[in-house]
């Protein structure tokens, strides 16, 4: 076959015309939202949900003067997050002039690799759902800042996992009265720190860890651990992971295995909505599965207008707020605010972004970060399984340092 | 050679613009065959000059801007070289490998050691890259010597073996390794010149892999028509044959090994400093794939070939399907109209069949070209059967 | 380690390596007769998991155990055919479609292509189903079961065990027995010399992958109704540890594929047990090059011609 000119100067042309036609248009100036987020291949279920609660807040917050809108990027290459591509997207949206500030990214592995990007860049990015401790504090996260060491271009609005390890060990010492734990955790940088820090704290508290386990997503038969397990005979299970790596599957095997009785506690990882939802963690748990677990999440649960939120999030998307949607909204309004305030300079957000001084009114209610870009409203909220409702019934929400 | 002038000119087909050109392309080839390491770096040099400019053109510019593209270069260089490492080992000695990723961490990791803040060292980064692909070097030998009396797949099942061993080391060894977590901060390179490179200015690093890709090629070039290059392909067609021909298989096969894993580590080291994070999951079966499907779309044994390959799969991968959205939207295409629905293209969210498009690029690719997008004409002749043997020959002879 | 626990790890074992088998045995056929290592099979047991799942859940509506034992058989009759023709249709048309067209190109060409089907089956199923885990129904009990000595056998267990070790013995008997079986084993020795012989070499082909991609949908059933719940990534793993499986066993044996299967099941049982489940495919790999320098062509497999 003969190239074809006649069809290829036709490309071209549709092209240049595209290409011309988002020219100058006098009105509100265009400005952009930066998005970084694993959002195709088995990475959809966390990004999905993160980008509509941006979304919705853009939709719903109108800041005058300004049209906004987002710049997507998915960090997922072959269906897994991947960090060269996420460094690699913050590059892009820093090549973009009209992104002033980023949401993103998800993974903490992802965030290693993006952090020294944005902190040369003096790009704002702000995560909903990192957790991992080492982003902001010590020398690791001073390593990681190597452009400005003492520029902070990263924020959070949940609460790290030092807080909510400790949480989960006083659900089980305190609240439960137990001594002797197995801890699973799924091999992730997530799920292995939570494990540790949990294991760190019961012990501290007088518990004793019984076994400790590892098991990544490539592993669907737990049956041969918990036998192991069961002869040590523990009275209570930490799972340090999410469902999508084996949460739900690992719940069901243990009421396969005659351990169905064990209270079971588990991370934000495992918090994805009711028995009804398909694939959340009750969902695979099963009806005997879902019975005594409990677990935490890493932010307030009671936001001022949850319901609120809930119904407009369903209204747009025809679905349940997920775990990190509204996180993901209350990022975006830090930054409405903050363009409010200084404009789309992104050296102006940054810095009005990260003053310790101010608080910002989200959903999460007023929210403020310290000088190590962490939130200071580090509240964990405790659930627990309701039979009656099959879904997660909050029980309290505290900061467990000071409880 | 002369086959890549060839199909990428688009000329293969086209007899009155190859009469045409024919002076052209003869004096061409007629230098390269002269002078192949100087062709191959002024090649490259072209290359790398011209590259960074055609993607302003549509359909490119679509895409992404300049920088990105760059930024997706300097990445795609990494594949080139792995790529042309694992050509070594299975175009040329005819070894499969399926752990190939196993050499790439080694190497990245051997940079974490020298030049981060977890080892509390800061080496420079340019001697590192000799460390990094020495000590996977080492390695190499270390897995090739107990696979040397195993054949075909069974070497195959045993790299691939190796590969996954490798990660849950890294894994699971906390103390040494820093585990799940991986190492971060690693220390950019730096040149005197320039000073330290910067994770926003992709050039540094572009003209870096560049560099890497022309030395690796040039070297590869050298060996492959060296002594040591003829005896991987005796041992690749026949090994019993080879062997009674007085070559000692055991070195040209663990030479195979080394010099392959050695170009990886060079990856490993370049990929380090330039994403600053590694961590175990980076290097997983996946990429040892990945690296594979490379060679063999590219042509397996054609060193150019097999570079265009890389750098193709790499680009529709990270590149292409990752921005087909925003590509699309700005073609401003009308609905199309299929009587019993309407697809509106501009909002189809091609994110989620990045998967199947690249899957059915696979497929595609392979049946349409079996033998890669730039086969290597000796090796071409000698896979087909029997009955090619002659025509095989003929070729031989003609080059 | 008491007594009980071992006797329940023995039967743990027994079962995790008798799923490993069944996907084995269609690696192993299709690369004992094209030389090819299918690395889309593990999908095509993922796939086999969600056509069953889709069956049972969607469109039989069950939720849990069925306790009548005659309507318990005539449904699990139904889906181990439904997911085993199903899947041998699908197995068959990647064969026509992905494969026979490479058949004398170079051997590398269909690895690739391999491959590339393996995201495509991926990427169809994420589409289909989302993706996420999702509950399967367990039909049998899998609480249910009877005591030896202190421990626990479940009948779930049995049942995947006779399953497995069934399909294994009745595709003895095909392939060493039928006319098909034999035109099987003489295209695998010779293609050439078997087509001079009438042996018809595009329906042996495509036999062979129809019986090894419905071995994989049975796998896939036994997944939905063991494990309870499937995944669109399930294929990798199980593929990447039937492989295995295949090659310790030695590659193109069926015997050797179910030895390999259980082997590995056991020694992935015993690593959990000792407490290094997080160094178990390093323990399995590691044991596979170590009986692979002492026994280069597997456990049982033959030394082959120079071609290998």
């Amino acid at each position: 076959m003969k190239p074809r000119p006649l069809a290829f100067v036709a490309v071209v042309a549709l092209v240049a015309s595209a290409c011309g036609s988002s020219s100058s248009t006098t009105g509100p100036q265009v400005v952009k939202i930066g998005v970084e987020l694993p959002l195709s291949g088995g990475e959809a279920p966390n990004g999905g949900p993160t980008l509509n609660g941006i979304q919705l807040a853009i939709n719903q917050i109108q800041v005058p003067g300004y049209t906004v809108q987002l710049n997507t990027q998915d960090d997922a290459v072959n269906g897994v997050n991947n960090p060269d591509q996420g460094a690699k997207n913050i590059g892009t949206l820093v090549s973009d002039s009209q992104v002033f500030a980023v949401v993103g990214p998800f993974n903490s592995a992802v965030a290693k690799a993006e952090i020294p990007v944005s902190n040369e860049a003096g790009l704002i990015q702000c995560s909903p759902a990192n957790t991992n401790s080492t982003l902001t504090l010590g020398d690791p996260a001073k390593a990681l800042r190597q452009a400005h060491p003492d520029q902070i271009a990263y924020v959070r609005v949940v609460a790290n996992d030092d807080f909510q390890g400790l949480a989960d060990a006083i659900i089980a010492y305190k609240d439960l009265g137990k001594k002797s734990m197995y801890i699973v955790d799924d091999q992730t940088t997530y799920g292995k720190y939570l494990a540790d820090v949990v294991q760190a704290q019961f012990t501290k508290m007088g518990g004793k860890v019984v076994k400790r386990d590892g098991a990544g997503a490539n592993v669907s038969d737990y049956t041969s651990l918990l036998t192991a397990a069961k002869a040590l005979s523990p009275d209570v299970v930490f799972y340090g992971g999410v469902t999508s790596t084996g949460g739900g599957v690992l719940r069901k095997q243990m009421v396969a295995n005659g351990m169905g009785d064990l209270p079971f506690v588990g991370g934000d990882g495992i918090s994805d909505g009711a028995a009804s939802v398909a694939s959340s963690f009750l969902n695979i748990a099963g009806d005997q599965g879902d019975l005594n677990t409990w677990m935490t999440t890493a932010g307030a649960h009671d936001i001022p207008d949850r319901a609120t939120l809930a119904a407009a999030y369903q209204a747009a998307f025809g679905k349940e707020l997920g775990a990190y949607s509204a996180a993901a909204y209350a990022c975006t309004q830090v930054y409405l605010e903050a363009l409010k305030a200084v404009g789309p300079d992104r050296a102006k957000v940054r810095a009005y972004v990260t003053d310790t001084t101010h608080t910002f009114n989200t959903v999460l209610g007023p929210i403020s970060f310290d000088a190590n870009g962490d939130i200071n409203q580090e509240i964990i909220s405790y659930f627990q399984f309701d039979p009656s409702t099959k879904d997660w019934k909050f029980v309290r929400q505290n900061d467990p340092t000071k409880a | 050679m002369r086959r890549l002038w060839r199909s990428v000119l688009f000329l293969g087909r086209d007899s009155r613009l190859r009469a045409w050109l024919k002076p052209w392309t003869d004096s061409l080839n007629t230098f390269s065959k002269g002078h192949q390491s100087l062709s191959v770096v002024l090649g490259m040099a072209v290359v790398t000059t011209v590259l960074p400019f055609i993607i302003l053109f549509p359909p490119f510019a679509g895409f992404a801007t300049q920088g990105d593209w760059v930024q997706g270069f300097a990445s795609a260089g990494i594949f080139v070289l792995l790529a042309l490492g694992l050509n070594v080992v299975v175009g040329l000695a005819g070894l499969l490998d399926l752990g190939y990723a196993a050499f790439f961490a080694i190497g990245a990791y051997s940079y974490a050691y020298g030049a981060s803040p977890f080892a509390g060292t800061h080496f420079p980064f340019w001697p590192l890259l000799l460390v990094g692909a020495m000590v996977a070097a080492l390695f190499g030998i270390l897995l090739g010597a107990p696979t040397l009396r195993l054949r075909g797949d069974y070497l195959a099942i045993v790299t691939l073996g190796f590969g996954e061993i490798v990660p849950v080391v890294f894994r699971n060894a906390d103390t040494y390794t820093n585990g799940t977590n991986g190492i971060s901060g690693m220390y950019r390179p730096a040149l005197p010149v320039t000073g330290t490179f910067l994770g926003l200015n992709p050039v540094p690093y572009y003209i870096t892999v560049a560099v890497l890709v022309a030395l690796a090629m040039v070297f590869l070039y050298r060996i492959q028509d060296s002594r040591l290059g003829r005896a991987w392909m005796a041992v690749r067609e026949d090994e019993l044959a080879a062997a009674s021909m007085g070559i000692n298989t055991v070195t040209t096969k663990l030479l195979a090994f080394a010099i392959g894993a050695s170009t990886a580590g060079l990856a490993g080291v370049f990929y380090a400093s330039k994403v600053t994070i590694i961590s175990p999951d980076s290097f997983g079966f996946t990429v040892s794939f990945t690296i594979l499907a490379m060679v063999v779309l590219g042509g397996m044994g054609n060193v150019w070939g097999v570079a265009a390959g890389a750098f193709v799969v790499y680009e529709i991968q990270s590149e292409l399907l990752k921005q087909m959205n925003g590509f699309v939207e700005h073609l401003n295409l009308p609905p199309i109209n299929l009587g019993v629905t309407t697809i509106d293209l501009a909002k189809v969210d091609f994110l989620q069949y990045q998967f199947l498009l690249y899957g059915l690029a696979l497929v595609g690719m392979m049946l349409l070209r079996p033998e890669g997008l730039f086969p290597n004409r000796r090796r071409r002749a000698e896979l087909h059967d029997v009955d090619d043997a002659e025509a095989a020959n003929q070729e031989l002879v003609e080059a | 380690m008491d007594v009980g626990t071992l006797t329940q790890q023995l039967v743990n074992a027994l079962t995790l390596g008798a799923i490993y088998a069944l996907i084995a045995l269609g690696y192993t056929m299709v690369y004992g007769i094209i030389e090819l290592i299918n690395f889309a099979h593990g999908d095509v047991f993922m796939v086999g998991s969600f056509v069953s799942l889709w069956l049972l859940a969607d469109f039989f509506g069950l939720r849990g155990p069925i306790n009548n034992p005659a309507e318990l058989v005539g449904v699990l009759v139904v889906a181990f055919v439904f997911s085993m023709v199903v899947m041998g249709l699908v197995g068959v048309v990647i064969e026509r479609f992905a494969y026979r067209p490479l058949r004398n190109a170079p051997r590398l060409a269909p690895l690739i292509t391999a491959i590339g089907v393996s995201f495509i089956l991926q990427n169809i199923i994420q589409i289909w189903r989302g993706p996420a885990q999702l509950n399967s129904p367990q039909l049998i009990n899998v609480q249910a079961g009877f005591r030896v000595g202190s421990a626990e056998v479940h009948w779930i267990s049995v049942f995947v065990i006779a399953i497995a070790v069934g399909l294994i013995i009745g595709l003895h008997l095909f392939i060493s027995r039928t006319r098909m079986g034999r035109a099987m084993r003489s295209t695998a020795l010779d293609r050439e010399a078997a087509q001079l012989m009438g042996v018809d070499i595009n329906t042996t082909i495509a036999v062979t992958f129809f019986i090894g991609s419905a071995l994989a949908g049975a796998a896939g059933v036994v997944q939905g109704l063991y494990y309870g719940y499937t995944f669109f990534t399930i294929g990798f793993q199980g593929g990447l540890k039937a492989f295995t499986a295949a090659v310790l066993g030695g590659i193109g044996n069926t015997t050797g594929a179910a030895l390999g299967g259980f082997t590995i099941g056991f020694i992935e049982v015993f690593a959990s047990q000792a407490g290094y489940a997080n160094w178990s495919e390093a323990i399995v790999f590691s044991i596979l090059i170590l009986v692979l320098v002492f026994r280069p062509t597997g456990l049982l497999g033959q030394p082959t011609a120079e071609r290998g």
